[in-house]
C-alpha cells in the first residue's frame, strides 16, 4: 500500500515536470521573441536570456516604417477579410443543399468539392501561376482570395455538413410552417445553431489565409501587393543583422491571428471537437 | 390528377423553385472550386507537356519533361526528403500531441490556460516560427547552444542548421513544435470522449496502467487517431515549402531540400514551368494515395441524410 501511494507521487511529480517542460518549450519562444523585439542591438546579443534593461519601443515603429508594414498589413487584412467573407457564405450554402435537401447530384457534388482534399496548395502552386496569367490574377490581391478560397472549399464543406446534419429536421419545419422559405430557415435558424462549425472555419481558414507564404510567392511580385508573411521573408533579406526590428515585426504580424483565437477559443475548441470525435 | 393539375401556378413555381434551390445552394462553391482548383490542376497536366519560361510561347515536347525528370537525381533526393520529412514529422506530431493529451487530461486545474498556451504556435506562420526558431539554433548567439554550454553539455553543441546531417531535423522540430497543440486538442477531445466505467470495469478486472491503455484508450480512440495520422500526413507531404524556405532554403548542400523547394526552384530560378509542372504532376500521383485514403475516412459510416 505505502509502496503504491509512492509509486502514485512519483507519478503525479514526473507528470507535472513534463507538463511543466512541454508548456516552457512553447511559451518561452514567444517571451523570448517580445522580449528581444524590444532590446536595444548591442544587448540583443549580449543579454540573451534576460528581458530588457531599457524597453526600446522605437524597434516597432521602425520595423512598422522601414518594412513597409503599413502596405502589407492592408493587404493581409484586405485578403483575410474577403477571402472569410467569400468562403463562409458559399461553403454554408453549400454544406446545408448537401445536409439538408435532395438533389440528383448531391453525391456527385459533394465528392468533386472533397476532391480539393487531394490537390492542396503545394502542387498546385506552379499550375496556378499559369492559371494567374490565364486570368490576369497576377500580382492581384483578388488572385490571393479566390486561389485562396477555392483551398478552403472542400474541408469547409465537409466541416459545416457534418454541423447541419446533427440538428434536429423539426426546426426547420417549425420554421417554415411559420412562413419561412427554405433560405430563411437556414438563414435564421440553422445557420446560428451551427456556429461553433462557423468559428472553427473562421479561425483554421483565417490561420492559413493570413499565414499564406507560398501562393504569395507565386501570385505577388511587387512591395504594393505583398502580403505580410511575404514582406517579413524580404525585409528579414534586406536587414539581417537588425534583429530587435525583426523580432518587432515578428510580433507586430503574429498579434492579430491570435487575438481572433483567443476571442474564438470556446467555440472553436467545441467545434473542432465535434466535428473530429463522432459520438 | 386533376386537382393537382388545376391547383394553380403558384404550387408548380414552388415546386420549381424547390427544385433549383439545391443547386443555386451549391453554385458558388462548385464555380470557384472549378475555375481556381480544378482548372489550375488540368492546366498543371497540360503544361507539363511543353517546353515554357513563364514569358514566351510554350512548345510541345511530348514527355521529355517526364523524361528528364526522371533522370534528374535532384528531384529524386528531394522527394526522399519529403517522404522522411513526413513520416518523422507525423510521428513527431502525434506522439507529442498524444502525450500532451494524456498529460491535460489528469490536469486539475487551469486546463483550459494550458490548452490555449499549447495550441498558440498553430496561429503563428512557418515565417514566423522559422526566424524565430532558426535565431533559437543560432551557433553562437542562439537559446539553444547558449544553453547547452550553460548546464555543461558542451559536446551536444553543433550547427543545427549549418551541419547537413542535422539541418532536416532541426526544421522537422519546427514543425512538430508549430502543430503538437494542434493534434493535442483532437485527442483530447477523443480521450474525453471514452467512457470513465470503461476504465473502472477493467480496474475491478484487475487491469494494470499497460493493458488499460492498449485495451481501451487505443481502440477507443481509433478514428482520432486515424484522423491526426491523415491530417499531419497530407500536411507535411505538401505544406513544407514555407518552413524549409525560410530556414535553409534548401541547404545545407541540398541535405534540406524537399520536392516542393526544388520545383518552385526549377519554375522561378530556373524558368523551366514545364519540368516543374512534371514534377508537381509526380509529386500529386505519389500524394494523392493519402488524399484518397483520408476522403474515404472522411465519408465512411456516415449515410446520406434521407
Amino acid at each position: 500500500m505505502n509502496m503504491n501511494k509512492a509509486l502514485k507521487i512519483v507519478g503525479t511529480v514526473l507528470k507535472v515536470v513534463a507538463l511543466a517542460i512541454i508548456i516552457l518549450l512553447t511559451i518561452y519562444p514567444l517571451i523570448w521573441m517580445i522580449s528581444g523585439s524590444l532590446k536595444g542591438t548591442q544587448e540583443f546579443y549580449t543579454n540573451i536570456w534576460g528581458i530588457p534593461d531599457a524597453w526600446k519601443f522605437a524597434n516597432y515603429s521602425a520595423a512598422w516604417s522601414r518594412a513597409g508594414l503599413g502596405v502589407k498589413y492592408m493587404n493581409s487584412l484586405i485578403v483575410l477579410a474577403v477571402t472569410l467573407l467569400v468562403i463562409i457564405p458559399a461553403v454554408g450554402c453549400a454544406a446545408y443543399a448537401i445536409a439538408r435537401t435532395n438533389f440528383r447530384f448531391k453525391k456527385a457534388v459533394y465528392s468533386y468539392l472533397l476532391l480539393g482534399l487531394c490537390i492542396p496548395t503545394g502542387v498546385l502552386a506552379i499550375p496556378i501561376f499559369s492559371a494567374a496569367l490565364n486570368f490576369g490574377l497576377v500580382d492581384k490581391l483578388s488572385g490571393m482570395i479566390l486561389f485562396g478560397a477555392a483551398q478552403c472549399m472542400a474541408f469547409g464543406t465537409f466541416l459545416l455538413r457534418s454541423f447541419f446534419i446533427s440538428l434536429p429536421k423539426s426546426l426547420e419545419e417549425a420554421a417554415m410552417i411559420d412562413g419561412c422559405t427554405r433560405f430563411q430557415s437556414f438563414l435564421r435558424v440553422i445557420l446560428p445553431l451551427a456556429k461553433p462549425g462557423v468559428m472553427t472555419l473562421v479561425v483554421l481558414d483565417g490561420i492559413t489565409v493570413w499565414n499564406e507564404y507560398l501562393l504569395a510567392s507565386v501570385l505577388l511580385r511587387t512591395d504594393a501587393k505583398m502580403t505580410l508573411p511575404l514582406g517579413m521573408k524580404s525585409f528579414a533579406d534586406k536587414y539581417v543583422t537588425d534583429y530587435p526590428q525583426l523580432f518587432a515585426g515578428l510580433v507586430i504580424v503574429t498579434v492579430p491571428m491570435l487575438i481572433i483565437y483567443v476571442f474564438a477559443q470556446r467555440s472553436f475548441i467545441e467545434g473542432m471537437t465535434a466535428g473530429s470525435v463522432k459520438q | 390528377m386533376l386537382t393537382k393539375k388545376s391547383n394553380s401556378v403558384t404550387l408548380n413555381n414552388k415546386r420549381l423553385k424547390d427544385k433549383i434551390f439545391p443547386y443555386a445552394m451549391v453554385a458558388p462553391s462548385v464555380i470557384i472550386f472549378t475555375l481556381f482548383a480544378v482548372y489550375p490542376f488540368l492546366m498543371g497536366i497540360y503544361i507539363s507537356f511543353f517546353r515554357w519560361d513563364g514569358l514566351s510561347a510554350m512548345q510541345y515536347v511530348g514527355t521529355q519533361n517526364y523524361s528528364n525528370v526522371f533522370i534528374d537525381s535532384n528531384y529524386w533526393t528531394a522527394l526522399k526528403h519529403t517522404f522522411f520529412y513526413a513520416f518523422f514529422v507525423t510521428v513527431g506530431k502525434n506522439v507529442l500531441g498524444f502525450i500532451l493529451a494524456k498529460l491535460m487530461m489528469d490536469l486539475v486545474f487551469a486546463k483550459g490556460f494550458f490548452r490555449t498556451i499549447t495550441y498558440m504556435p498553430v496561429t503563428f506562420s512557418y515565417v514566423v516560427c522559422g526566424m524565430l526558431w532558426a535565431w533559437i539554433f543560432n551557433p553562437t548567439f542562439g537559446l539553444l547552444n547558449n544553453f547547452l554550454s550553460l548546464v555543461g553539455a558542451d559536446s551536444l553543441i553543433m550547427g543545427w542548421l549549418s551541419d547537413p546531417k542535422v539541418a532536416i531535423y532541426s526544421v522537422m522540430w519546427v514543425d512538430i513544435w508549430r502543430w503538437a497543440g494542434f493534434h493535442m486538442v483532437l485527442y483530447l477531445a477523443g480521450l474525453q470522449a471514452i467512457p470513465k466505467d470503461y476504465y473502472e470495469a477493467a480496474e475491478i478486472d484487475g487491469a494494470g496502467p499497460v493493458s488499460k491503455f492498449f485495451k481501451i484508450t487505443i481502440p477507443q480512440l481509433n478514428s482520432v487517431i486515424v484522423l491526426n495520422i491523415l491530417m499531419a500526413v497530407t500536411g507535411a507531404l505538401v505544406s513544407n515549402y514555407d518552413i524549409v524556405n525560410v530556414m535553409t532554403g534548401g541547404g545545407p548542400f541540398g541535405s534540406t531540400e524537399v520536392a516542393l523547394t526544388y520545383i518552385y526552384r526549377n519554375a522561378f530560378e530556373f524558368y523551366n514551368l514545364g519540368k516543374a509542372s512534371a514534377m508537381s504532376v509526380i509529386l500529386f500521383g505519389l500524394t494523392l494515395i493519402f488524399g484518397a485514403i483520408q476522403i474515404f475516412s472522411m465519408t465512411r459510416d456516415e449515410n446520406y441524410d434521407s
